[in-house]
């Protein structure tokens, strides 16, 4: 039986190589296995999950930066539109249903990853 | 027209981020399928993104400690390993092909969204911190 220091470790570990390789999709994995492996309490998994990918976005960033050709004109209005809509989506956060969301959000990633595969 | 176009789906995955709905993956998308972004500048751009968004997340988290820093801290010590390898390795390979890698990816997120039980798991970290007062 692995003591939850270890599993935690792993979980960090499988964190890190979706974050690492995809740029995205740390926290997808790591929740899940917060709750249901670790059986952390829900809202202590996101939280800490957040805590856990920061540093790892942080290094990965990094490599990324040294070894594209990063564009930061191009990376801007992303950049600060995010920051935004991040704000805005914790102010009015709760007042919509995202039940309805989570469903479109699966469907569109569905029909870009199938464009990503055969474009 | 093309930076507005830009700033709004910022802005929109935002809004999605900070409902615990993985905005990232959906950006990533949308400026390498329609902006016709390379993929390791799309990916890099969301990690980037990432930074400034989830510092302002983490300061009500810690005020509201719930942050299991202890176990964390060894998910960051292995963690940030496999992630120094992973981006070297993605960073490496013909964009091409981990494109494709991505897609795939992603589409396994999509069908998991899709047909995920919502009364359990699409609760996002701001509705928990709402819910419970700072101890």
């Amino acid at each position: 039986m692995l003591s939850d220091k270890t599993k935690s470790a792993l979980a960090g570990a499988a964190a890190g190589i979706v974050n690492g390789f995809f740029g995205a999709g740390g926290g997808m994995v790591l929740v899940p296995l917060l709750i249901g492996w670790i059986k952390m309490d829900q809202r202590k998994a996101f939280a800490s999950s957040v805590f856990i990918i920061l540093p790892l976005c942080a290094v990965s960033a990094v490599v990324y930066l040294l070894r594209t050709e990063f564009d930061f004109l191009r990376a801007l209005p992303y950049l600060m539109g995010g920051l935004v809509g991040g704000f805005i989506g914790g102010k009015i956060f709760g007042k919509i249903p995202t039940a309805l969301l989570h469903r479109l959000f699966g469907i569109l990633l569905i029909i870009g990853g199938v464009r990503s595969i055969l474009c | 027209m093309d930076w507005i176009i830009a700033l709004l789906a910022g802005a929109v995955t935002g809004v999605l981020s900070a409902w615990g709905i993985g905005g990232g993956s959906l950006l990533i998308l949308f400026m390498t399928g329609v902006q016709g972004m390379e993929q390791p500048l799309s990916q890099g751009i969301n990690l980037l993104y990432f930074l400034p968004t989830s510092l302002t997340a983490l300061v009500s988290h810690l005020k509201n400690r719930l942050i299991d820093k202890k176990l964390a801290l060894y998910a960051i010590a292995a963690g940030t390993v496999t992630t120094a390898g992973a981006a070297l390795l993605a960073t490496g390979l013909d964009t091409q092909v981990v494109r494709k890698i991505f897609g795939g990816f992603v589409i396994v997120i999509g069908v998991m969204e899709l047909f995920r039980k919502c009364e359990k798991t699409c609760r996002t970290p701001s509705e928990g911190t709402k819910d419970t007062p700072p101890e």
